[in-house]
Parts: C-alpha cells; sequence; structure tokens
C-alpha cells in the first residue's frame, strides 16, 4: 500500500525519475515525466544503449562510470535536444541531471542507478539573456562614457540627498580643481557670490519636490573668470514620485547670454533714441500691426501707446485723408511696398499739422518688421503756400506790366500818327533855308518810321507772350473770382474786409480768361487798397444781365471814395493817382478800361468821397 | 458694449467638418447671447471680432482664449463701442468642399466679406483688413472692407 502511494508520487512528479539495473542498466521505473525527457517509450527490462532515447553517448558513458565507481554525479544545466511534436529540431532544453548509485539492502555493492532529470530551461535561458544585456550595458556604459567625457558639456550625478555622486572629467578642465578636490564641498564655492544663495536653494526646492531644473548662473572658470553657465537637470525615478538620482548637465552660454545682453541693450539704446527725437516715430509687425510708438507719438498726440492702439495712429490723421491713408498702409502691407505720403495730423491741442509719413520694411533680430516716421513739415508747407500766393501775385502783376505795356503800345499809335501828318504837313507848307534841310527831313521821317515799328514789335512780343488775345472761353465767374480772391489772402486778412459774392444772376461769361483775371484782380485790389481807415471794407461783387441781356460786373466798396470828373464817362489815363498817400502803380483802372474796351465792353463809375465807389463793367456794348 | 480683436493659431488644421461644428455651435450661443461679429479662418490661421455687452464678452474671451483648439491668442482691440457694426455672428472660409457650405446660415466666402458700415471708425476697418491679409494672404488684399474712395 506505502509502495504503490510511492510510486503514484513518483509517477506524477514534475520531474523526471528512473531507475537503471545492473550494470547493463536496464530500465526499471520510468515516471512520465522521464518518458517525455527520453523520448521514445522506453521499455521495462531493456538496456539503456539499445535504447538510449534523446542521451547521448557521452551521458551514457558518464552512467557506466559512476555505476563502475558509486560516486554521484550531477550534470548541470545539460542540453538535450528532445524531439517536438513536429519533425524540426525543437529548441533546446536543459535539464539538471543527477545520477545517483543506488546498493541493494545497504550492501558495499552497487546494483543499479537512480537517474533524476529536473528541467532548467527557463533558468538557464534567463541566465544566457541575463549574459547578455550585460554584456550590451557594458558596451552601452563603455559607449557612454565616451560620450559622457568628450560632449563639451559637464555632466553630473546628484543623489537625493544633494550629494555629488558623479561630475564628468570636463568639471575638473573647467575648474581647474584637483581631481581630489572635494566636490561637495568646492562646487558651492564656485558660484559667484551673487548667484550662490539663489542656486542652492532652486536646487533644494527641485529637490524636495522631486523635479527637475533649469537655471543659469556664473560658475567660477579654472582663469578666475566668472563664466554664465546654463544647468539643467531630471530626476531618474525608481518608484513613482520617488526620485533617487537627479542627472544633468552645465553648459556654458556665456557668449550667448553676453549677445542677448548686448542685443537688449541695443534695444534700449534705440528706444532712449527714438524716445528722445522730437519725430514721431512707430514700429509695426509684419502684419501691420503698430507695436511702438514713441514718446513724442505720446506727447505730440496726448495719448497713450495703449490707447492709440494697433491702427491708432490713423485717427490721428485728418477725417477726410483717412480712408486713402488706410487703404495705401494695406497696400503696403500685402505688397511690401515702403510708405509715403502727405498728411494732416493732430496734435493734442487738436491743431492739424502737416505731416510726411514714411514707413518701410526691415528685417531686425525679430523677423521682418516695419518701421515708420512722422515728420512735422507744417511750417516748410504754408511757407510753401504762401511763396506760392506771392509768386501767383508776382505773375499777375507781370502780366498787367504786359497788358499795360501792349495797350500803351496802342495808345501811342494815335499820336505817332497825327505826328507823322503834322510832319508831313510842315514839310509840304514851310521852306527851309539850311543845306541840311533834307537831311534833317530824312532823319524825322527815319525816326518815326522807326518808332512805329518798334510800337508794333512790342504790342506783337507781349501779345504772343501773354496770349492776351487767347481766344475766348465760358469762364465760370465764382471759380475765377476765387482763384483772384486766394492771391489776395493776404491783404483780405489783414484789412479783415468782407467779401460778397454774388454771381447768381449771370453766373458764367465768355471772355479771356487772362483778362477777366486782371480785370477783377485790379477792381477787387483797388478796393481793398482804398478803403476807409474807419472801418473795415465790405465789398460786394454782383453779376448781372443788362435790359438788353448783356453781362453787368459791378463792384462796390465802402472805401474812400474820389472825386470824379464832370463826365459822363471819365477816362483813366495812367499814372494819375487819386490817392497819393495809398501805394500802387496807378495803372490799374487805366488797363482795366484798356481791357473792356478793347473787347467791345465800357467801364462806369459812381463815387461819393467819404462812403465808398463802386464800378460797373459793361462786358459787351450791344 | 465693447467689441474685440484677436489673431490665433489653429493647433492643427481645422478639417471642414471641424470648422461646420464650430460655426453651428457658436451661431447657436451667439445668438443666444447676443453676439454679433465675424470669423476668418484659413491654413490655420484665425482672427475674430466679437461685438456685445462687456459682461457677456470679457467671459467669452476668457473661455475662446483657453480654447484647445487654437493658441497664440493675441488680443488687438478691446475698446468701447456705441453700436454694433455687424447683425449677426459669421464665419469666412473656404471648405475643401464648397459644396453645401454656400447655401449654410452664417458662411461667407473670404471674398464675399461686406465693407464694414461707416459706424466703425477707419482705424478699426483698417485693423479688419489687416486681419484678412493675415489670415488669407495678399490675395485679400483686393477686396477691403474700407468704405471706397
Ligand atoms: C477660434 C475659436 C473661436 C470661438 N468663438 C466662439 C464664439 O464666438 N462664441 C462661442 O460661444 N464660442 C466660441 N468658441 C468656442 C468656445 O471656446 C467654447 O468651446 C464653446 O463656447 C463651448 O463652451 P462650453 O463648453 O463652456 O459650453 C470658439 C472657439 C474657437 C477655437
Amino acid at each position: 500500500m506505502r509502495e504503490q502511494q510511492l510510486k503514484d508520487i513518483l509517477r506524477h512528479m514534475p520531474a523526471g525519475v528512473a531507475t537503471l539495473q545492473g550494470p547493463e542498466l536496464r530500465y526499471g521505473f520510468v515516471n512520465e515525466a522521464m518518458q517525455e525527457v527520453l523520448g521514445a517509450s522506453v521499455t521495462e527490462g531493456f538496456p539503456i544503449t539499445e535504447c538510449p532515447g534523446t542521451l547521448p553517448a557521452d551521458l551514457l558513458e558518464v552512467m557506466q562510470e559512476v555505476y563502475r565507481r558509486g560516486q554521484p554525479y550531477v550534470a548541470k544545466a545539460y542540453r538535450l535536444a528532445l524531439s517536438s511534436e513536429g519533425d524540426e529540431p525543437g529548441r533546446p532544453r536543459y535539464f539538471d541531471i543527477a545520477l545517483e548509485p543506488v546498493r541493494e539492502g545497504g550492501g558495499e555493492e552497487v546494483t543499479g542507478l537512480l537517474l533524476f532529470a529536473v528541467d532548467v530551461t527557463g533558468q538557464e535561458e534567463a541566465r544566457q539573456r541575463t549574459h547578455e544585456l550585460a554584456i550590451e550595458t557594458r558596451r552601452l556604459d563603455t559607449r557612454l562614457r565616451v560620450l559622457t567625457e568628450t560632449v563639451p558639456q559637464i555632466t553630473f550625478t546628484v543623489d537625493a540627498k544633494g550629494n555629488y555622486e558623479y561630475v564628468s572629467p570636463q568639471w575638473y578642465y573647467f575648474t581647474g580643481q584637483p581631481p581630489t578636490a572635494d566636490l561637495n564641498a568646492m562646487w558651492p564655492l564656485l558660484i559667484h557670490p551673487d548667484d550662490r544663495l539663489r542656486i542652492l536653494y532652486q536646487t533644494d526646492a527641485a529637490r524636495t519636490a522631486g523635479i527637475g531644473w533649469s537655471y543659469e548662473y556664473r560658475l567660477r572658470r579654472h582663469d578666475g573668470q566668472y563664466r554664465w553657465v546654463l544647468s539643467r537637470a531630471l530626476p531618474e525615478l525608481h518608484a513613482p514620485d520617488k526620485p533617487v538620482f537627479w542627472h544633468g548637465a552645465l553648459t556654458e552660454v556665456h557668449d550667448q547670454r553676453e549677445l542677448a545682453e548686448a542685443l537688449r541693450r541695443g534695444e534700449a539704446e534705440l528706444r532712449f533714441l527714438a524716445d528722445s527725437i522730437p519725430e514721431l516715430i512707430w514700429t509695426a509687425t509684419a502684419e501691420g500691426f503698430v507695436d511702438y510708438y514713441n514718446q513724442y507719438s505720446e506727447e505730440y498726440s496726448g495719448l497713450l501707446s495703449k490707447d492709440l492702439g494697433p491702427t491708432g495712429w490713423i485717427n490721428l490723421l485728418h477725417p477726410s485723408e483717412q480712408a486713402n491713408a488706410a487703404r495705401r498702409w494695406v497696400h503696403s502691407i500685402a505688397t511690401g511696398e515702403s510708405y509715403e505720403g502727405l498728411f494732416r495730423m493732430r496734435r493734442h491741442d487738436e491743431r492739424f499739422r502737416w505731416h510726411i509719413i514714411r514707413a518701410r520694411q526691415l528685417t531686425d533680430a525679430r523677423g521682418l518688421r516695419w518701421f515708420g516716421a512722422c515728420t512735422d513739415v507744417d511750417d516748410q508747407h504754408r511757407l510753401r503756400e504762401v511763396l506760392q500766393t506771392q509768386y501767383d501775385e508776382l505773375a499777375r502783376t507781370n502780366r498787367d506790366l504786359d497788358t499795360f505795356v501792349y495797350t500803351a503800345s496802342h495808345d501811342l499809335k494815335q499820336p505817332l500818327f497825327n505826328l507823322r501828318g503834322l510832319f508831313d504837313e510842315l514839310r509840304r507848307s514851310a521852306s527851309f533855308d539850311d543845306p541840311q534841310e533834307s537831311q534833317i527831313l530824312t532823319m524825322v521821317d527815319e525816326a518815326l518810321r522807326q518808332l512805329d515799328l518798334t510800337l508794333q514789335d512790342l504790342a506783337a512780343t507781349v501779345q504772343d507772350q501773354r496770349g492776351l488775345s487767347a481766344p475766348t472761353e465760358s469762364l465760370d465767374l465764382r471759380n475765377v473770382a476765387d482763384e483772384v480772391l486766394l492771391g489776395l489772402r493776404a491783404q483780405v486778412l489783414e484789412s479783415q474786409a468782407e467779401i460778397e459774392l454774388d454771381f447768381e444772376a449771370a453766373p458764367t461769361l465768355t471772355y479771356g480768361r487772362a483778362n477777366l483775371r486782371s480785370v477783377l484782380h485790379n477792381l477787387l485790389s483797388n478796393a481793398l487798397k482804398f478803403s476807409h481807415p474807419g472801418r473795415p471794407p465790405h465789398i460786394k461783387v454782383q453779376s448781372n444781365l443788362s435790359d438788353t441781356n448783356q453781362p453787368i460786373l459791378t463792384v462796390h466798396d465802402n472805401g474812400l471814395g474820389m472825386e470824379l470828373p464832370d463826365m459822363p464817362t471819365p477816362v483813366f489815363q495812367p499814372f494819375t493817382r487819386q490817392h497819393p498817400h495809398v501805394a500802387g502803380a496807378g495803372v490799374g483802372i487805366y488797363l482795366v478800361q484798356r481791357i473792356i474796351t478793347s473787347r467791345g465792353g465800357h467801364l462806369e463809375v459812381t463815387s461819393t468821397v467819404g462812403q465808398g465807389t463802386a464800378f460797373s463793367v459793361y462786358w459787351f456794348d450791344a | 458694449m465693447i467689441h474685440i480683436i484677436y489673431i490665433s493659431r489653429a493647433v492643427r488644421p481645422l478639417s471642414d467638418q471641424d470648422l461646420q461644428l464650430l460655426l453651428d455651435q457658436c451661431r447657436r450661443d451667439n445668438a443666444q447671447h447676443n453676439v454679433t461679429g465675424v470669423l476668418f479662418y484659413s491654413h490655420g490661421n484665425i482672427a475674430q471680432l466679437i461685438e456685445g455687452e462687456a459682461e457677456v464678452l470679457e467671459p467669452l474671451f476668457e473661455k475662446i482664449s483657453r480654447d484647445g483648439r487654437h493658441s497664440n491668442v493675441m488680443k488687438l482691440v478691446d475698446k468701447p463701442i456705441n453700436i454694433r457694426s455687424f447683425s449677426e455672428w459669421s464665419m469666412a472660409f473656404h471648405p475643401l468642399e464648397p459644396a453645401g457650405f454656400e447655401q449654410l446660415q452664417g458662411f461667407l466666402l473670404p471674398n464675399r466679406v461686406p465693407p464694414v458700415p461707416s459706424s466703425l471708425t477707419i482705424a478699426d476697418a483698417t485693423l479688419i483688413d489687416l486681419v484678412r491679409l493675415a489670415v488669407f494672404g495678399a490675395d485679400a488684399a483686393a477686396t477691403s472692407v474700407l468704405p471706397q474712395a
């Protein structure tokens, strides 16, 4: 019963068990596990050499040896090529095989062998893997070491308590410390005193929190110079939230930092410069959003940069110019074309001043940007306007003089004609005794002819140059009057004259443009010139149609007035001056009259001394 | 009332479906909260103008700027206005599959953005033109929301 039980246990044991009997080593009991090891089903009573299964020859020899010597033997991790289900050779399996001599009945003589086979394939494979891993690790380790010791960075490892566990040789090169230096004592001493506390504190804080760090500080180099370094480290976690080591690297960033610092200083200097220039200066992003206005922009506009906003400069422009300026800015941003324009910009006191706004695209450290400036050209602009007015006036005076020369040359023709008649008469009726008589007569004749030619040439030249004989055109009276008044603006402002224009009844006139301008200019400037000292001039210009539907222009003033000769239509002579104390060439009214009569009209005047004068221009006599 | 204009970058390109989803949700929520304005989208570039009561817009902008679908949110303007310049909330983008979008409520093709009313200052209209340019590129310069000369 006990034996049966034992046999059952042995049969089902996970290790192979077999008994071999006698010197031929015949199979006795073979349990299931051993049967699997041996492969081919073995039969009790057969010698092992005849039916060795998977057991190789050398093992068989060892068995015989053990039997002979009576000494047990164990083969560790012995490789057996078990045949698998299929035909291919299965994966190798490993067994610890124990051979135990059996002595029957406690005698000296060996009568058999006990064979144990324990499958250790799993362990063996693990061992082999471990071995391979160890080799690979050693290889990686070597590589890591080479890398660690050749990269320019200093690498280090700190343990959880904050002690330096490892530092690469570069640390010693950099600091010039001997290899025997006490890392933990020396390192903090090499940090710049101004950075030390911050660094020790931040490192401690990171270690306590179990997180990495990244900070910059100055570390003393072997030559005593402090150099900026960047220290970065990450924790190595063995269990979650439980870092054991921090591995990190120290990179010298001194030059980058100096450069960045120089850039910052440069930018600060530029800003300072921009802020001290009495000109509106601004920069904008590539998208066209203004991101900086200089201090003067704020002073000029009376607004803060943040209130000006990314397109706020447009708000400063004159309302009539905003849309145009904006469209051009959008166009510049879309195309990259430079921006330039002349605009009025509102100052903090609500006054508009002319500015040239210019902006150009440039690339700086931050990439593509726009740089703009608004230059105040208000004074130049106004000066130019004044100059233009003065120029216009000069041109007009010039024209008037030409007209004068022209008309004068015309007017001198009649007396010349009379002179020639008289002279011819004289020659016919009088006789001269002088022998040189005929010579003198010829000379006078010649002189008269010359004078006539000169007068003709004069008239022709002026006529050509000034287009006084230019064809007539349909003219808008208000238009021309406005032009003329623009030229007289200074006088109007100075005298505080009130000028009333009323062209409603006959708004247009078909006339020579230069002629109309001359007439209006002379009548208006006269009215301004001969104003009453006791009151500002009030001038009324009116156009009408006569009973016969002919155009009339009247210029009515409240000035000094004048004495008129007792003639219905006074003839104005050049260089006669009604008011010697008032400046003027005295040719004005004479000219006007000449122009009007030459085009087939006439001039009338009524005046009361001390009250005013009214000139009426009848452009065309019916 | 205030209006806010910002630009941002999508974290990853938005598909037609993403855009339509955003359009639907925003139109519904904005109509409910009386928020009007316009959103421009192209190739990951985003710009938006919203107008409404400050009590509504400020938290809405907070929420939008924290939305994980975009980042680099840069606020350009945030200021009081007297009246609205947009009658509703709409979105302008180029769908990959335009069919079906044309009829969608609140959808606009980028070149069909109407000129803004004169209630908007020229400076603000310019800003809208600039953000359109930033989102859609130089093509957008051909059409402008600025009043014509
Ligand atoms: C570019 C962009 C623009 C958005 N605009 C709006 C908007 O105008 N109105 C709105 O309600 N939500 C807008 N959202 C969505 C919000 O961020 C948020 O997802 C939505 O309001 C849902 O919020 P809830 O989950 O609190 O309901 C926008 C999101 C993105 C990415």
